[in-house]
């Protein structure tokens, strides 16, 4: 097989996959609990900076994933008691208050570690061939870690007790507090969970961008297209809204170039939002 | 009067600044049903809401076996003992009907329920059937399931009957008269006089959000409830 | 009667208004008339705030300092006013009308995108020399207009003659962000290329400011198989753009020229992915010069261990500050024809030796330097390269 082909399209299933996971955080959050989260993009910052301070005082490149789960659930915390929960059920106020919030955090970062670049190194640097071409490893371990971390989170969702228990919560509020699921708590950890992921994200795909303060606003619009195309609430339509958007983009690049990847994935978040605005599977 | 397990008085709230009951006082010994009736809009459901921490109280007092529910949400008064179906959105649409029977109860088998399922046997064929799919009827008796499978001291049923065809109901009556004789309490919210009669062991009449008859079953008097709940 | 009355109410009140609005200008002009000002443009807030905002500012304060300890600029205290050059154009606009007018500022200094400056050119419309100091595409030659900034010409018949030479490449790669000074760089280079027998394979850009990934170029790239990519690429997308083409391996056999590498990028780019990678500036911090030493020298002493990381957009405010001392002290005035006439042939101080200004641009020492690791390594050192720009 023409080996440019064969890296182009694991380009493509690499943009495909670490985008849902990028979104996967953004969508637990809007679609279980209905908050917009603004500053989603600042917790994928976060988590990428805890992996830079990791990595600056030598610690193996896994000791990222406990920290910046600890350091998203610590802020997630408050951020939910005090910034969230008054909201609920107002998503303008919710909007306006995690714009806030994402101001704040990348002020803080600024603050913390300077406006300048920060580079993390590869924790694993060599190529892999595949089907006779070599790609790079931490690429293809990223992928096969992100399509796990999906399927471990849909099979969870789809099976376990708490998964029913979060679905029950958003489907009938209140029948699921008579039958005695604390809701206020389930969606706090609901929401911590989503930023945790969030946080996640950051510390996977840190080593292969620019780790700035600003960073988590690359990532805000293209997660928002997702959900556009996906729908809420559904982890089939998180992923096929990934494929759609992250896919045809680098799909675009590939053959012409990146101007024509955003022009298109324009055109189609602009489509779904016009004529199916409750995504690929939405009902109204 | 230390032998109630479940006993409201001055019970008064509503919505917002609107109040809908005013004073209502009651209560349920172990092994008694207490039947709340009225027309449509008197604020059956709305009392049983109050009871049950869904709305706050603008006066009065719940107790649950001689203990104050004051300040207590929904979920903690179900775990202390009170369990609780709605009138409306009485099931987990989303849920199969097997999650919605165990969603609380991970570690508990099925088959305890095998003799509800023998009186029911349509629900027992679709339990791997999302809720949201069942009729109307079927839903009615999925959610007093759930409320007989959670098995706790007392049960606030806001009108377990509505739509559900005649043969059903005896169903229920007989169902909740074997919780009975196994001491749980109710308090149901009902229009249907035949199970009222069947399991009622004291009945409160309302009109616009007041108590205008009382009693026990000595008392319960069919023309009367008739004259009361003429429109 | 309700009229007149209603009329002199209307005189009282416009007569206290103009008072109020009046008498403190005249305070103020009157207090500070002896102040040299100078209206500073920099990147306050905005994309590149956080890269070269602070960097920007500690550069000019410190030229301002040192000019102001030798008793300022015709013997006036220099005094830097300040606002956003990273700003939309019309909020620059607003800004330079301010200082014109309230502020009447002496001299104008720039450090912003070329949309800014076309702004800020037709609102000063020549009444305040301006300079122009970050690098760009060339071709500004409004009146009373001068450019510190480094050409595409310093920049390209520099490295790319030299590393042909050195390494022979025979096919080049154009990657850059999608805006006028890539472009130009990119004409200027195809030119140099088609006088070395180089043939272009590709040339690409992608949209500016947006959040660009680069795995599909790179591979695209690979393909073609160039022995030079030259890199038009800025900020987060050279970074991106380089940490994506290591990781794919295309460093271990494919030259890169990036022709806005400054530290504060190459930090981004790391270490691992820097391998290959060349630069043509006129500003490194590692360049090693008497005049640079005692520059590095002040600027810890005032700034400390917690200065801002230096780098050319940020150092060349420095040698914009030093332009306007040298060439008002000459011209003993900032009037536009003087300021022309001594300008032409100035020698003044940069933060690593002088540049000489012609032809309102400025002939300057360019360094080449080859990435080893985060450090910019000086291979070679051009003097006084011509900017290739000649304004009338
Ligand atoms: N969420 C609400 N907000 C405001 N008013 C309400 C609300 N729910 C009910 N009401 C009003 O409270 C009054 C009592 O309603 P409630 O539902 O308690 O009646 P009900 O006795 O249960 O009637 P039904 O027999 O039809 O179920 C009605 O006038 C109704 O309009
Ligand atoms: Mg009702």
């Amino acid at each position: 097989m023409d080996p440019l082909l064969v890296t182009q399209a694991l380009n493509v299933l690499y943009e495909v996959v670490t985008l849902a996971v990028i979104v996967l955080g953004l969508a637990i959050v809007f679609g279980l609990l209905g908050v917009m989260n603004l500053a989603h993009g600042e917790f994928i910052a976060l988590g990428a900076y805890v992996a830079y301070v990791c990595q600056s005082h030598g610690l193996p490149y896994l000791a990222a994933v406990p920290a910046a789960i600890a350091a998203c659930a610590l802020l997630a915390l408050p951020v939910e008691r005090f910034l969230i929960r008054p909201l609920y059920d107002r998503p303008f106020d919710t909007l306006l208050a995690t714009w806030g919030l994402s101001l704040f955090m990348r002020k803080a970062i600024e603050i913390g570690f300077g406006g300048g670049y920060k580079s993390l190194k590869i924790p694993v640097s060599d190529s892999v061939l595949v089907l006779g071409t070599p790609f790079p490893a931490y690429r293809l371990l990223l992928m096969a870690l992100c399509a796990a971390l999906i399927a471990a989170l849909l099979l969870w969702y789809r099976r376990s007790v708490a998964g029913a228990r979060v679905k029950a919560m958003v489907g009938n509020r209140e029948l699921a507090q008579a039958v005695g699921i604390r809701t206020d708590r389930l969606a706090r950890d609901t929401f911590v969970v989503g930023l945790c992921f969030a946080g996640l994200a950051g510390v996977m795909v840190a080593p292969l961008v620019s780790v700035q303060p600003y960073m988590g606003l690359d990532y805000v619009l293209r997660s928002f297209f997702v959900l556009v195309v996906g729908g809420l609430g559904s982890p089939l339509g998180l992923l096929s809204g990934a494929a759609a958007i992250g896919g045809v983009e680098s799909a675009m690049s590939a053959l012409v170039d990146r101007t024509a990847g955003y022009s298109t994935v324009l055109l189609i978040a602009i489509f779904f939002l016009w004529r199916r605005p409750h995504g690929i599977f939405g009902r109204s | 009067m230390n032998t109630w397990v479940f006993d409201f008085e001055d019970v008064t709230g509503g919505y917002g600044g609107s109040v809908v009951v005013r004073g209502l006082t009651g209560a349920v010994a172990a092994g008694q049903a207490l039947c709340v009736l009225g027309r449509n809009g008197v604020g059956k459901s709305t009392l049983l809401r109050l009871l049950h921490g869904f709305l706050p109280l603008a006066r009065g007092s719940v107790r649950f076996a001689g203990r104050d529910l004051a300040g207590l949400d929904p979920a903690r008064r179900t775990a202390l003992g009170v369990s609780f179906a709605p009138q409306e959105r009485i099931v987990f649409d989303d849920l199969t009907v097997r999650e919605n029977l165990t969603l609380m109860r991970p570690g508990h088998p099925l088959a305890a329920l095998a003799p509800y399922f023998a009186r029911f046997p349509r629900l027992a064929e679709r339990l791997g059937q999302h809720a949201g799919t069942l009729s109307g009827g079927e839903r009615k008796l999925l959610s007093l399931l759930r409320v007989l499978a959670e098995d706790r001291p007392v049960a606030l049923l806001d009108e377990p009957s509505e739509g559900v065809q005649s043969e059903s109901v005896r169903q229920m009556a007989t169902l909740i008269g074997e919780r009975k004789a196994a001491g749980a309490a109710f308090v149901i919210v009902e229009q249907n006089l035949e199970l009222v009669e069947a399991v009622a062991d004291r009945y409160l009449i309302l009109d616009q959000g007041r108590t205008v008859q009382a009693g026990d079953r000595s008392t319960l008097r069919r023309a009367e409830l008739v004259a009361h709940l003429r429109v | 009667m309700t009229t007149s009355l209603a009329r002199r109410k209307f005189l009282i009140a416009s007569a206290a208004g103009t008072a109020l609005i009046g008498a403190p200008a005249f305070i103020r002009n009157a207090s500070a008339a002896k102040d040299f000002k100078i209206g500073m443009f920099y990147a306050i807030a905005g994309p590149a705030a956080n890269l070269f905002g602070p960097t920007q500012k500690a550069c000019a304060e410190l030229a301002v300092e040192q000019i102001n300890a030798r008793g300022g600029i015709l013997g006036r205290r220099v005094q830097l006013l300040f606002a956003n050059g990273d700003a939309a154009v019309a909020d620059a606009t607003k800004s330079a009308v301010r200082m014109l007018l309230e502020d009447k500022v002496d001299f104008f200094l720039g450090s912003h995108n070329s949309a800014v400056r076309e702004a800020l050119v037709a609102t000063i419309k020549a009444r305040v020399p301006y300079v122009y100091t970050p690098i760009y595409e060339g071709g500004e030659c409004s009146p009373n207009t001068y450019v510190i900034a480094d050409t595409p010409r310093q920049q390209m018949e520099t490295v790319l003659p030299w590393l042909h030479k050195k390494a022979g490449y025979k096919s080049v790669y154009l990657i850059g962000n999608d805006y006028v000074w890539p472009q130009v760089t990119n004409k200027y280079a195809k030119g140099i290329f088609k006088k070395l027998g180089v043939s272009v394979l590709g040339e690409e850009y992608v949209p500016l400011g947006a959040p660009n990934k680069f795995e599909e170029a790179v591979t695209r790239i690979k393909g073609a198989g160039p022995g030079l990519v030259l890199i038009t690429l800025v900020g987060g997308d050279n970074v991106n753009f380089n940490r994506t083409f290591a990781g794919f391996g295309l460093d271990k056999n494919i030259l890169r020229v990036s022709s806005l590498l400054e530290e504060n990028t190459l930090l981004g780019i790391g270490a691992e992915s820097s391998n290959g990678l060349y630069g043509c500036m006129s500003y490194y911090s590692s360049v090693d010069t008497p005049a640079h030493r005692a520059f590095k020298t002040a600027y810890r002493k005032k700034y400390g261990d917690k200065a801002p990381i230096l780098g050319l957009i940020g150092v060349d405010t420095y040698a914009g500050v030093k332009f306007v001392e040298a060439v008002v002290t000459k011209a003993k005035a900032n009037a536009a024809a003087k300021v022309k006439s001594a300008a032409n042939g100035i020698t003044f101080a940069s933060a690593t030796g002088t540049m000489t200004m012609r032809n309102r641009h400025v002939d300057k020492d360019m360094y080449l330097a080859e990435c080893k690791g985060t450090e910019f390594q000086i291979v070679e050192t051009f003097s006084n390269v011509k900017s290739g720009q000649t304004c009338a």
